[in-house]
């Protein structure tokens, strides 16, 4: 087919393609700040040329299809990364609340075993006195007490972690939900062959959501994809998702099960995976480490006190309540057995005036009561050991932020919408419309040319 | 290669790390302090909480030493006394011997000498804060009571103990010096010298015996001044060398903890600069665009 009709009806081809690129810049500009959304951009093809004889027409243009800019590959670490990132923000959150606890040098447990050991000292000027006496139960207490309040932080942090584990699975759930409710649509507009972009695009971010919860894999299966944790408990199968549950475990806090298996262990990243590790791993090391430090602290200075005699000359008793055999819980339990200060066993020799045994309490300050360390010593190390766990925590995340940001700019460079390059294309496409109307006007005229042949 | 058309969220990220910086300046300058929590610096933080027990106990050392001292110059104080008496009873005890005295001059001399005896008894009870200083560590007890069954006529119910207080690391310092060991130390028995003295007058025989005796009383007693002459030397000495421990502790505390103000004032400016700049490209990008170009 050639001739004017022919021109016309190419003329129309551009018009209509015009008309379509442009809708497509619409709708990039339109979602130019619309998160996770892909640039889509129209595919044009030369319709297929009419041959007449030797000669072959063009018949205009057709467009084909708009492609989408995405890249599964990037898609794919930018999954990974937002799973570490997910783990390593829910760590340094829970990190910078312990550390509050180990702070202070003016106040907690540090500060309150210097203040017990001064107040030997300050007794042993004047072992008869009662105020001293009263002192050193104060200072005694006072170090129960720093125990027992950083004992007790320590458990409704624990609490706190165990409730938002609880949160996050139910956060985890909705997402797998919505992740098979998506996966159902693409399916169905795949088969009959219908463009899913938007889906996908949602389904995208969706996974990015879940990624900074929990481990996942995604595989890509015949008919849609598959997720399943690292360790291949699923969560989703195309269309179908597969809720995670909590039950109560040992020690109250909840256990996360698919189906019947507890898979609490196996949950090594995301928010799911740092929240578990403080929980079940960080803070009881840390809260091992206090109990170890009390109740060695506790057994050598009663050992200490047993060895003298108060003030009445009867040989020493307990000065701390003894601590739980195998020092569980010895930090929370902390307490001064006496609050009688006659029966403070200064004395070494059984006469009032005696300071000899206070030299011997004064020397569990220098003695290894607690991982074959002394008392301050093995404290400092466990400030240090939190300081650098925060620290530390902190670099990874920083250094896992500049990751993700520089792997959200790779994204955004190939999907994101540039407004420049749509002004651009709308200009092209205005032009090639204003281009195609001109064709049809002079084929018009020509046509008009046609019709009034011959009528002078 | 294509840009990424949208860095708005690059330059937010920034923005919060720049803020973020200007946030941890001012902290270090309002505190005064570089190390607020363990992971500004885990090191120094450990090492802080050793400086705090060391300046903790080297405070404390100090103020023994001070309840030391007053201990010490009470105790050094009453010797003086009991020497100046004892000088007091030798010479009575010399007069005595001069063998053209009278009775009655004799038994004026006992008399006096008589004095001097219960003053010796009240300067051996002597206490210090309520505590009695010559009675080892039956500090709560009387030491010398009087008791005729005792040939000097004075029993001591204090004991032979001796406290010592640190005053440094592994530094210890006798507080006292037991009554036994002064007043009726074996040999050199000053109640039992005065005694002697007392009865060889009434009886005007063995005066000069008498009286060498108490001179080797007198000698002892004096000997021991030089027990708290030397503990309040040692103590002195220590609490100057505490005193250069200390501020070698603060400055310590400083290096280790202390912010470093120069640094965290330019800290500060800096960020602050980063922030108006990383503000001032967000302005013009967002200015940025083609169709503000398309008429």
């Amino acid at each position: 087919m050639s001739g004017l009709y022919g021109s016309l009806s190419v003329a129309l081809s551009a018009l209509l393609t015009s008309q379509q690129a442009l809708e497509t810049s619409a709708n990039n500009v339109a979602n130019a700040n619309t998160p996770g959304f892909t640039r889509q951009r129209p595919v044009l093809v030369p319709g297929d040329p009419v041959v007449l004889g030797r000669l072959s027409f063009g018949t205009g243009v057709v467009l084909q299809k708009l492609q989408s800019l995405r890249d599964p590959i990037l898609e794919l670490r930018l999954n990974q990364e937002t799973q570490g990132e997910g783990k390593l923000d829910s760590m340094l959150s829970a990190l910078q609340q312990i550390q509050v606890n180990f702070s202070g040098t003016d106040s907690g447990i540090g500060d309150a075993i210097s203040k017990f050991f001064d107040s030997l000292q300050q007794l042993s000027t004047d072992p008869t006195n009662p105020s001293l006496r009263q002192g050193v139960l104060t200072a005694a207490g006072n170090l129960a007490t720093a125990f027992n309040t950083t004992a007790k932080n320590l458990q409704s942090q624990r609490g706190n972690l165990d409730l938002n584990v609880v949160q996050t699975v139910g956060d985890i759930n909705t997402l797998t939900a919505q992740i098979a409710n998506v996966n159902q649509q693409i399916e169905n507009l795949e088969n009959v062959h219908e463009d899913a972009s938007a889906f996908l695009d949602k389904r995208g971010t969706l996974i990015r959501q879940l990624s900074s919860l929990i481990d996942v894999s995604v595989i890509q299966t015949e008919h849609g994809i598959t997720l399943t944790t690292s360790s291949g408990t699923p969560l989703v199968a195309e269309s179908r998702s597969f809720a995670l549950s909590t039950l109560t475990g040992g020690g109250g806090m909840h256990s996360v099960f698919s189906g019947t298996t507890d898979i609490t262990g196996s949950i090594s990243a995301g928010k799911l995976g740092g929240l578990l590790s403080m929980r079940d791993t960080q803070i009881p090391a840390l809260q091992d480490n206090l109990d170890q430090l009390a109740s060695g602290l506790a057994t050598a200075l009663n050992t200490a006190h047993r060895a003298g005699f108060d003030l009445n000359g009867n040989a020493g008793g307990d000065l701390f309540v003894p601590p739980p055999a195998g020092g569980a819980g010895a930090a929370g339990a902390l307490a001064v057995a006496i609050t009688d200060t006659s029966l403070l066993a200064a004395s070494s020799d059984g006469t009032p005036g005696s300071n000899g045994n206070l030299a011997t309490l004064s020397a569990v300050h220098d003695q290894a009561v607690a991982g074959g360390q002394k008392p301050l010593d093995f404290y400092s190390h466990i400030v240090f050991q939190v300081g650098s766990d925060t620290a530390n925590t902190s670099a990874d995340l920083d250094a896992s932020q500049l990751i993700l940001q520089q792997l959200e700019d790779q994204r955004s460079s190939i999907s994101g919408v540039s407004l420049d390059e749509e002004a651009a294309n709308m200009i092209r496409y205005q032009t090639a419309y204003q281009a195609a109307a001109r064709v049809i006007t002079t084929v018009n005229q020509m046509l008009d040319d046609v019709v009034n042949l011959g009528r002078y | 290669m294509r840009v990424n058309p949208n860095p708005v969220s690059d330059l937010l990220a920034a923005l919060n790390r720049s803020r973020q910086d200007t946030q941890d300046a001012l902290l270090q300058l309002s505190s005064g302090r570089r190390v607020n929590q363990p992971s500004d610096d885990p090191a120094a933080a450990a090492l802080l909480i050793d400086n705090r027990d060391r300046t903790t106990f080297t405070a404390r050392y100090q103020q023994s030493l001070t309840s030391l001292q007053g201990q010490f110059q009470t105790a050094d104080s009453t010797l003086n006394s009991v020497v100046l008496a004892l000088q007091r009873a030798l010479t009575l005890g010399i007069q005595g011997g001069n063998g053209t005295l009278s009775d009655q001059d004799r038994a004026s001399i006992v008399s006096e000498l008589q004095g001097i005896q219960d003053q010796l008894l009240s300067l051996a009870n002597t206490t210090f804060q309520g505590r009695y200083l010559f009675a080892g560590t039956q500090t709560n007890t009387l030491p010398f009571v009087l008791d005729n069954t005792q040939p000097s006529g004075v029993r001591y119910d204090g004991n032979d103990a001796v406290n010592t207080v640190q005053i440094g690391d592994g530094y210890r310092l006798a507080s006292n010096k037991p009554g036994s060991q002064i007043f009726s130390a074996p040999g050199h028995d000053a109640f039992l010298a005065m005694t002697g003295l007392i009865q060889s007058l009434q009886a005007n025989t063995g005066v000069d015996t008498a009286v060498g005796t108490l001179r080797d009383a007198f000698d002892y007693v004096s000997g021991q001044r030089v027990f708290y002459g030397n503990s309040m030397n040692q103590a002195q000495a220590q609490s100057t060398y505490l005193g250069s421990a200390q501020l070698q502790l603060s400055s310590q505390e400083n290096t280790l903890g202390g912010a470093d103000v120069e640094a965290a004032a330019s800290r500060l400016v800096n960020s602050q600069n980063a922030t108006n700049a990383t503000l001032a490209a967000i302005g013009r990008i967002s200015q940025l665009s083609l169709f503000d170009y398309l008429q």
